[in-house]
Parts: C-alpha cells; structure tokens; sequence
C-alpha cells in the first residue's frame, strides 16, 4: 500500500513540473470532437437525426459524440499514459533503481494505474463540466452509483490493456507503433465516434473492446437510452476478468525476459 | 553558381539522412501508412450512420455536392500536409536532439535555411507517398470520381498551400530549440487549425467569428479551391482571390517561419540550451 501511495505522490509531483500538459488532457479530447459536431450539422440541416436514431438509439448525435469524445480519456490514458509508464523511467534513468526495490513490480504498476485512473477521472469531471455548461448537454446523475459501477469495470478492463503495454515497451523500446495499434484498434472498433453498428466488421470486432459495453451503459445512464443493464455488466465483468490477468501475466513475463536477456535498462 | 549546388546537395543530403532513419524503423514506416485511414474512416462512418447513406441533400444545398466521401476525402487528403508541417518538420530537430547530433549539424557549413529545406523535401516526399497510396485506395473501393480537367489547378493550388504550411513547419522547428514541450503547442495548432479549416463541413456552418479566422488559414483556400476544381463545390470567393490570398499568405507565412526560427536559434545558442534535451 506504501508504495502505491509513494508511486502515486511521485507521478502527481512529476505532473506538476508539466502543467501545460494539464490543459492539453482536459480541452484535446473536446476540441478533437467539435468537427464531428459541425460535419453533423452540414449533412443533417439541424440538430438530430431519424437515421441516427435507429442505429444509436438516440437522434441527438451531439451528446453521443461529447460523451464519447470524453469517455475516449479513459482509452489515450491507459493505452499511452500507461504504455509509457515503464519507458518514461528508462528516460529518467530511474527503470533500474525502481525494479530492483524490494518490491514486486506489479505493485509500481498498480500504483501507476490508480494514480492514471484518477487523473483521467479528473479530466473527465472537467470535460463534463465544460460540455453541460458550453454545449448545453443535459444528463441525469442521479444515476451516479451505476454510472460509478461502469466507469469502473471500464477502468479496469483498459487499464489490463494498459499493464501489456507497459510490458511490451519494456521489450519493444520504440513502442510508438505498437500503442498506436492498440489505440486504432480501441478507435476504430468501438462506438466512441459513430455506432458500431453501422459497419459488420467495426460490429464483429467490438464484441471483444470493454469500450463497446461501458460506452452504451454510459450513454443509456446519461442520456436516459434504453440498455440491457445485466448483461452490459456481466458481458464487462467477463472481459476485465480475462484481460486484467492476462495484462499482468505479459508485463510480468516480459519483465522476467528483459531481465534474462539484460536488454532491460537498454535504452 | 557552385554555392547553389554546394546548398541543393546539403539540402539533399538531409533528405536521404532522413529517410534512412525512417526505413530502420520499417513497422513504423509502415504503420504511417494505415494512419490516414484510421482517422478518416471515423468521418465515413459517422456520416454514414447520421444520414443512412453517403448522399446528403442539405451538403448539396451548401456545396453542390451530395457525397459525403468524396467531400470528406478531398479535404482530409489535403489536410495530411498540415500534419508534415506541425509534426515531421518539428519533430526533425527534437530528434536531432534526442540523438545528440543538433550543435554538429548546426556548425556545418551551409545557413540555417538549407536544412529547413532539406526537412521540408523529406516531409514532402515522406507525405506525398503516403497521400498517393491513400488517395489510389480510398478512390477505388469507394468509387470516387474527380474532374480530370481540374487536376492542373489543383495541384497548382495544392503546391502553393504546401508552400505556406512550410512556413509553419518552419515556426514549430524553431520553436522545439527553446521549448522542450513543444509538441503541445503543435498539437494545439493542428488542432485548431483541422476545427476551423472546412474539411468535412463546409464554412458557411462554422461560428461567424471561426468563418473570420478561416481566411486567415492557408489550408481554407487549399480545400476549398480544390474541391472546387474536382468536384465543383460552390465558391463564396472568387477564384482569382483564392489564389491571391494563399500567394499572399506564403510570402508571409515563411517569412515569419523563418524570422521565428531564426530569434529561436540565436536565443537557443545565448542560452547554452541548443542540444539540451
């Protein structure tokens, strides 16, 4: 528990010394959103959309495309803040020092993830904020502890993504390749810009994203659109059981490899 | 007339440099090449959904053109320069950074413009295959057709732009010797420059006060001009203007670049900081 504390302490005092990074995480998300808005409104003449409708279940495309917009934190998070986090001390030249504490690695990874997570979650309040007080988006909190219950699962079914990053950039170095891939991927296959729906193949492959099911509960809970509760919730559960190991396995297999090879510190 | 040729081989020299760099790195150098698609596909889609298939009558009021692909493709295509400028042009100098070879190459025998030049070739170069690859996939599977006869002003329009992005480029080169984190000021700019340039919509939906902005960008009269000339949108400026206006931005553009790069470069050396990482 002490080291995740301490590993948290330290990446909140290394935010710190790059503020401007601060903003860039809370407004990015938003602005990257904000030509989706205008194409919608070139090609539709007004605000909603029957068509839309159907396949969302909502005809209101703007608050679909803010609230994926936001929730896509969540995913640049785990996939880059994550993936980075092991290189990031290699850059420091701090990789070495803190593998060989007397200290399971997985726990500076936990401390890592938590310490990414509530940053996320804290970006996330903001943009909300931002988007109910500067685009007018109406949503029902009063649904908190479901919406809680989501954000959680989906936490943690990203950040088991983001443990096998963390464990193949210790491998790959240049990993820029790979976290691209994970985040085309994650992109790409999940309802985060348009309903996966509308494509079989972005369908096909979303089954298996985590922001497939927490992306429509969210949506469902905060803009009142019918969803099937149970089985967004279990279908989630089932993923973060399999990935959540499987992240750990791999980052611990890899740390065991690069060890072995000494090629661990390598820059 | 040798000093000319003495430049045109540094300039050169920087190209290949970079380009072998780039080929050591063959999954990434291939991964580039899937990137266009990942973030213009969101755009098809997502029209898609909202209309229930790729022709819209309310784009055909604005524009003259009903689909949406074609509409979309054309300005996003266009818009990958704005990437080289804001990102392979200032990376370039980071990573000379990062390697440690910035003050070798600096002290070389030629200005301070022939290597901006040499990035500027390589991004050129680097961007023009992945933008002919893209353009020859999206073009055959969707099925988009251009007016042939508009090619020539096209790439005349599109050279221009290119041109005047530069200067930009040139700004954010500048810009990484003295600001470490300057990815974020280029991730600003590309940002905002992608919101207010009318790729997927166009101008006429932005804020009045974003329309104002837009003629102030290089890349308003590149879309717009050459979606005029291949697929006949309609024009709120004349022709003439739009070519006036971008030869007007280029001379400022890369003046300013430069002038920029320049104070940094001299700013950087003062300050003992030019290849501090």
């Amino acid at each position: 528990m002490n080291i995740i504390l301490a590993e948290i302490k330290k990446s909140y005092k290394i935010l710190l010394a790059y503020p401007v990074e601060i903003a860039f995480w809370i407004f990015s998300p938003l602005l990257w959103a904000v030509p989706l808005v205008f194409q919608g409104k070139a090609l539709i003449g007004g605000l909603s959309s029957e068509k839309f409708g159907e396949i969302a279940g909502t005809p209101d495309f703007i608050p679909y495309v803010l609230i994926g917009a936001i929730i896509s934190t969540y995913m640049a998070s785990s996939v880059w803040s994550m993936g980075f986090a092991m290189r990031d001390e290699t850059f420091y030249g701090t990789l070495e020092h803190i593998l060989s504490a007397p200290v399971k690695p997985v726990y500076i990874l936990l401390g890592k993830a938590i310490f990414n997570s509530f940053l996320a979650t804290t970006y996330v309040i903001i943009q909300l904020g931002i988007c109910i007080i500067i685009f007018g988006l109406k949503i029902t909190l009063y649904k908190i502890v479901p919406i809680v219950f989501f954000l959680i699962l989906l936490i943690a079914g990203l950040y088991g993504i983001g443990f096998a990053a963390a464990g193949l950039t210790l491998l790959v170095k240049e990993a820029h390749g790979l976290l691209h891939l994970f985040e085309y991927i994650l992109f790409l296959f999940s309802p985060i810009r348009y309903p996966v729906e509308i494509n079989p193949i972005t369908k096909a492959i979303s089954v298996i994203i985590p922001l497939t099911y927490a992306l429509i509960a969210l949506r469902g809970l905060l803009l009142n659109i019918r969803f099937d509760f149970w089985k967004n919730s279990l279908i989630l559960i089932g993923i973060d059981l399999i990935i959540i190991p499987l992240g750990l396995y791999i980052f611990s297999w890899v740390d065991r490899h690069t060890r072995q090879k000494g090629t661990l510190g390598e820059y | 007339m040798n000093r000319i040729r003495h430049y045109l081989r540094a300039i050169n020299a920087e190209n290949i440099k970079e380009w072998k760099i780039e080929l050591r790195y063959k999954p990434d150098f291939i991964r580039q090449f899937f990137e266009p698609f990942v973030y213009l596909f969101p755009y098809f889609l997502y029209g898609f959904a909202l209309l229930g298939s790729r022709n819209s009558e309310h784009l055909k009021s604005l524009t003259g053109i009903s689909d949406i692909f074609a509409f979309v493709f054309v300005g996003y295509l266009i818009m990958g320069f704005l990437n080289t400028a804001c990102w392979a042009m200032g990376a370039s100098l980071r990573k000379e950074q990062w390697y440690g070879t910035l003050e070798t190459i600096f002290v070389a025998p030629v200005p301070r413009w022939v290597y901006v030049a040499g990035m500027a070739l390589h991004s050129t170069l680097h961007q023009g295959l992945i933008m002919f690859i893209e353009a020859l996939v999206v073009v055959l599977v969707f099925k988009i057709f251009f007016n042939i006869s508009g090619l020539f002003y096209s790439l005349i329009l599109l050279l221009l732009m290119i041109s005047t992005l530069y200067g930009l480029g040139i700004l954010v080169a500048g810009l990484t010797i003295g600001l470490k984190q300057w990815w974020v000021i280029s991730e600003a700019v590309s940002t905002l420059v992608t919101i207010i340039t009318p790729i997927a919509y166009p101008i006429a939906i932005l804020p009045l006060f974003l329309q104002k902005i837009a003629l102030f960008l290089p890349t308003t009269y590149g879309v717009m001009g050459i979606r005029h000339f291949l697929l006949g949108e309609y024009l709120t400026l004349g022709i003439h203007t739009i070519f006036f206006c971008i030869a007007i931005m280029l001379i400022i553009w890369i003046g300013f670049g430069l002038m920029i790069f320049l104070i940094m470069d001299r700013y950087g050396r003062k300050k003992g900081v030019l290849s501090l990482y």
